[in-house]
């Protein structure tokens, strides 16, 4: 997909919605277009995590194996949203699996490429890192409400 | 007529006799245990004469006069609310045959009674629990009939101890409303004045002489004397303000390190009025019967609720509740202060912590101003007006038409009954539920329909168990529909978001029938359901056909799944936090878990939802449903009276408050 279409593309996303024109034009550059079929693995915990992605359309779930071997789904990333922001971490291991539970699209940026691009243009790794630390910072507030397990029986206050 | 009477000292006993042939039986102070307490008298020999009483925190001293006098000593121990609100009362017997129940009323002829001996500041607080117990939305049937069957001898105070506070309450020390009779003890005898149409006949019946000009100016100078003695300890002018503002003040740690939350100051208080319901049955539960107790703000339980939780669970919280409501949040609610200055919370904590004290600490005349945390007053517009015949005693037997297995541990009991009042429930309101010999919870109303109402129910706690496990056939007790539901109608026109965590989606599935039953008069309609895991959903099929509708969003997320559930996993408000719609056009209605609650509502104000248009159902310990026995207070509020729907500007700062 043209650079120009991948523009159209992030700022129907709410990680790129409000970056600038500019800046969302510098982002599209790095970034391709990815189909996954449902069931794909686009991540996989504990190994190297080579790609940022914004979801597009569909839905990627986030996993993490239990002892015994199970998975467990703790996540799931919703069109607009970001998986795989371990990848412009400096040890970029990947701390969840993820899964396409139905059919996906997304962007996919390189970390090692975007890494460089953000370290060779501060507004551009502002606008990025900003947005990325609101995605985390969602996430661990939902991870942290999860862990009071709301909704178990006999913590309601019923 | 003249203005007043005089009654020789040793006539006292003619007054006595002319009270028992109006056919009552006499209470007043007398000795008992070191000091004055209120019992019945056979005859005023009984009353301590030559006795006073030395006060001060933490202490009470009887002490000898050499007097004649028999009314100076200050307030006795027991307040008159021991026979206005006896400490422990029956309310119902029930039975049980089969699926058949029966409950019914054992409420009690109240005995006529003549006080005699009531102070100024006594009378203020009488008032004050009538306009608690008798004028509010349910009125207390027993506390009007003991009120209505008392006469009142009041005797104005010649002496003032020194934990007397009454003048800065505004309740004495003169005695200027409230009483049938009023004394003021000379050395030589009383002043008598006659203040009701009840107290002419039993004065008249005395043959006494016109009080002499000087005998009435000496008893109002003796009480213009104990008003200068006791001065005004107490700022009260402005301090319900200034408590309202100093919530988080550490003084409430400071003296929560010194209180022993024995209770002893809401005990002896005039005014307190909290009780709880016990109940004792047989070992089969065929035969249970209900009584009410005294309970207390600063009981450990008293703000627990099913599931172990307790919104005040330090005695900082505990502490905080009752000074602000007695000083403060009582104005709210009936329009007075709760205290009437009789300084029997000072003189009996064991630990001597004086209220005067704590007041000028924590609410300080020069306290600076902050932003209040509830509005000044509850709004208006909350007790239905079916709730003046609904008493804690009044029961509606419904019969369990059939039982729908929701998820593992909750269950939807499909009711039956033609009682009008319980038909008229609106969405968001509740009933209590009472099988005999289990506790009765409040149970939100699930699904309105012709003949009958659905509960769903979680097994959370023995009564909850039992419900859940009922039968086809089975009866249940009930009493509501009870307090203020949803406000639908302020969302025609509007978008409608609704927002369910786990079982909190059964009090709104009344809202979503009601908005879909006039699906025109509103805007887009959205409902986001949370839920712990995928087993944990409730109403599926439902929640699966609206899903199919057009003209109605859908989304739902669990805490927690397997990989076989392909839905969303995360918390409630990841739903909605990143949507495009426009929030100001939309009127929210919530519940769920309370934190969950408060996290919705942070994220709708972020989506541009004003907080006047948020609304949510909360839960408290909502014991009697109707607004008397005071376990589900928050601030100013009465959950079960005033809410259990709130607007979130309403609630102000209370919502999630902790300790609150």
């Amino acid at each position: 997909m043209a650079t120009r279409d991948l523009t159209t593309v992030l700022d129907a996303t709410w990680f790129a919605a409000d970056l600038t024109t500019e800046a969302t034009g510098r982002l599209a550059a790095l970034g391709s277009l990815a189909d996954f079929a449902e069931g794909t693995i686009v991540v996989r915990e504990g190994e190297v995590c080579e790609s940022l992605g914004v979801v597009v359309s569909g839905r990627i779930a986030l996993r993490l194996r239990l002892p015994g071997g199970q998975d467990r789904t703790i996540l799931t990333v919703h069109p607009g949203d970001v998986f795989g922001w371990s990848a412009v971490l400096p040890q970029p291991i990947a701390t969840s699996t993820g899964v396409a539970v139905m059919p996906t699209t997304a962007v996919l940026f390189d970390g090692n490429r975007l890494k460089l691009a953000l370290a060779a243009d501060c507004d551009l790794a502002a606008a990025i890192y900003g947005r990325l630390l609101v995605s985390v910072a969602r996430r661990l507030t939902a991870t942290r409400v999860q862990l009071l397990d709301l909704y178990r029986p006999g913590n309601e206050p019923w | 007529m003249p203005a007043a009477y005089f009654l020789p000292r040793n006539e006292l006993d003619r007054l006595f006799g002319a009270l028992v042939a109006d056919g009552r039986r006499i209470v007043g102070p007398t000795i008992a245990d070191g000091a004055v307490v209120y019992d019945e008298l056979n005859s005023s020999a009984e009353l301590p004469y030559g006795r006073t009483a030395d006060t001060a925190p933490g202490s009470y001293r009887l002490r000898t006069t050499g007097d004649r006098r028999a009314f100076d000593y200050g307030v006795a121990l027991t307040s008159w609310k021991r026979f206005t609100h006896p400490s422990l009362i029956p309310l119902t017997r029930a039975h049980r045959d089969a699926d058949r129940i029966v409950v019914e009323s054992v409420l009690e002829e109240p005995p006529k009674l003549a006080f005699v001996g009531v102070r100024a500041c006594e009378l203020a607080a009488l008032g004050i629990q009538e306009r608690a117990m008798r004028a509010g939305p349910a009125g207390d049937p027993d506390h009007a009939a003991r009120r209505d069957a008392a006469l009142i001898v009041a005797v104005e105070c010649a002496m003032a101890t020194s934990t007397c506070f009454c003048t800065s309450m505004a309740s004495g020390p003169e005695v200027d409303h409230g009483a049938d009779l009023v004394l003021s003890e000379l050395d030589d005898g009383f002043v008598v004045r006659v203040e009701s149409d009840a107290g002419v006949p039993v004065v008249a019946s005395l043959g006494l002489r016109a009080a002499a000009p000087d005998e009435v100016e000496r008893a109002t100078a003796q009480v213009a004397a104990v008003r200068e003695v006791i001065g005004d300890p107490v700022a009260a002018n402005g301090l319900a303000a200034r408590l309202r503002t100093a919530l988080d003040h550490p003084r409430w740690s400071e003296v929560a390190e010194r209180c022993l939350a024995c209770a002893n100051c809401t005990l002896v208080c005039p005014t307190c009025f909290c009780t709880s319901v016990g109940v004792a049955s047989d070992l089969d539960g065929a035969d249970a019967s209900t009584e009410r107790s005294w309970d207390s703000c600063f009981s450990l339980g008293f703000g627990r609720v099913a599931g172990d939780a307790n919104f005040r669970p330090k005695v900082r919280d505990r502490y905080r509740q009752w000074l602000t409501h007695k000083f403060s949040t009582w104005w709210d609610q009936f329009g007075s202060s709760g205290c009437v200055g009789c300084g029997r919370c000072i003189a009996w904590c064991p630990v001597g912590i004086d209220v005067r004290e704590e007041l000028a600490a924590i609410a300080p005349v020069s306290a600076p101003t902050g932003p209040i945390p509830w509005p000044p007053s509850p709004p208006e517009g909350r007790a239905p007006a079916a709730l003046a015949t609904i008493t804690p005693a009044r029961h509606v037997i419904a019969t369990v038409r059939s039982v729908v297995p929701e998820t593992a541990d909750s269950v939807t009991l499909r009711l039956a009954t033609n009682d009008e009042a319980v038909l008229d429930a609106r969405p968001g309101q509740f009933v209590m539920v009472e099988l005999p010999a289990f506790a009765t919870p409040p149970i939100s109303i699930s699904r309105i329909r012709p003949g009958g109402l659905d509960l769903t129910i979680r097994s959370a706690g023995p009564a909850t168990a039992a419900l859940t496990g009922l039968v086809a056939g089975a009866q249940v007790a009930l009493r509501g529909p009870l307090g203020r539901g949803w406000p639908i109608d302020a969302a025609i026109g509007r978008d409608v978001v609704i927002v369910a965590g786990g079982i909190g989606l059964a009090p709104l599935r009344p809202v979503i029938e009601a908005i879909l039953g006039e699906r025109p008069r509103f805007g887009a309609i959205r409902l986001y359901l949370g839920a712990r895991t995928p087993r944990d959903r409730l109403f599926v099929a439902e929640m699966n056909a609206l899903a199919g509708r057009a003209d109605v969003e859908v989304a739902e997320i669990v805490d927690r799944a397997g990989p076989e559930w392909l839905g969303q996993v995360g918390i409630v408000t990841q739903l909605f936090d990143q949507a495009g719609w426009d929030g100001s056009r939309a009127t929210a209605f919530v519940c769920g878990p309370e934190r969950m609650m408060q996290a919705t509502a942070v994220t709708l104000a972020e989506r541009g939802v004003n907080p006047t248009a948020i609304w949510l159902t909360l839960e408290r310990n909502m014991a009697c449903g109707v607004g008397t026995c005071g376990h589900c207070q928050l601030g100013p509020f009465f959950v079960c009276r005033d809410g259990p729907v709130f607007s979130v500007a309403e609630l102000g700062t209370a919502f999630g408050r902790e300790g609150l």
